[in-house]
């Protein structure tokens, strides 16, 4: 069965990108959110395998999602990884203390997030 | 199962994701819900694809070549003199319908700007700005070069909706 794949980002650009990338090309199922309030019920609700979330997003940004879902029994161990503009370190040291596991950078390579989703998935 | 490029050869993986990238893009102009909307996806483009959250759009006169700013994102575009920044030459091939890449003067990054032509009907409507990269990119690549030519001749209409054809029209044509 295909891993889920749980994908957060209030840019439809980025959506269609990540999962022509991930579903057509690579055969994972993925799940869709807008922002982060509604990735923490997604999550919740879906169970995905891995959760690959924007940062700066509305109503609910991707380092208070990411600390939300670690609060949940459901997502507490679920790969996280974080996609943003910023390269900053410090910018990056609050997204591992929020519990990402990882973290890519945009413009988003596609071979680079390919790698990096199948290190966590296993494949 | 991979497509075959135009070679006849199987794209490589990188080349495969890349593909994806140019196909979300494509879809995200041809579904734009209304020019308001592709504006939001011109912005989205420009972010997460080729790496700037300065972005600016003019559009040209057609009766008179003035270049007026039309939309903006991240910069003001009131204090931004295209017409000085492209320069002559540059200024010319944008129009022909070929994008130009120059550098940013603005401050000593040295990072590469881009002007890509908005093009209908033969005629460049309209100009695209790729201004400040982010810190992390410094140049554009060829799968950017792809992106442009997708923008040139496929954003017209997404971006300016039924007026983009009495833009086109409202050259020395009529």
């Amino acid at each position: 069965m295909a891993k889920k794949i749980l994908v957060v980002d209030d840019s439809k650009t980025a959506l269609m990108m990540e999962r022509e990338i991930l579903e057509k090309r690579k055969n994972y199922h993925c799940v869709t959110a807008a922002d982060g309030q509604e990735a923490v019920e997604k999550a919740q609700q879906e169970r995905p395998d891995l959760v690959l979330m924007d940062v700066v997003m509305p109503r609910m940004n991707g380092f208070e999602a990411c600390k939300a879902m670690r609060q949940q029994d459901g997502t507490r161990e679920t790969p996280i990884v974080l996609v943003t503009t910023r390269s900053e370190e410090s910018y990056m040291e609050a997204g591992f203390q929020s519990g990402c596991n990882d973290y890519i950078t945009k413009p988003v390579d596609g071979a680079e997030l390919v790698a990096l989703v199948e290190s966590y998935l296993g494949e | 199962m991979s497509k075959s490029n135009k070679s006849g050869q199987k794209p490589t993986g990188s080349d495969s994701m890349n593909e994806a990238r140019l196909e979300a893009a494509r879809k995200r102009m041809a579904e734009s819900r209304d020019p308001e909307d592709a504006l939001e996806g011109l912005r989205e483009i420009a972010a997460n694809f080729l790496g700037s959250e300065e972005v600016g759009l003019f559009c040209v006169d057609q009766r008179t070549a003035a270049l007026q700013a039309y939309w903006s994102f991240g910069i003001d575009l009131e204090k931004y003199d295209l017409r000085r920044v492209l320069g002559d030459a540059g200024l010319r091939q944008v129009m022909l319908g070929e994008y130009y890449v120059g550098t940013c003067n603005s401050d000593a990054s040295g990072r590469a700007q881009a002007f890509i032509p908005i093009r209908l009907e033969n005629e460049t409507i309209a100009i695209v700005a790729i201004l400040r990269l982010l810190p992390h990119k410094h140049a554009f690549d060829k799968w950017d070069v792809e992106l442009f030519k997708i923008l040139s001749n496929e954003a017209a209409a997404a971006l300016f909706g039924p007026s983009a054809h009495s833009k086109a029209l409202a050259t020395g044509r009529g």
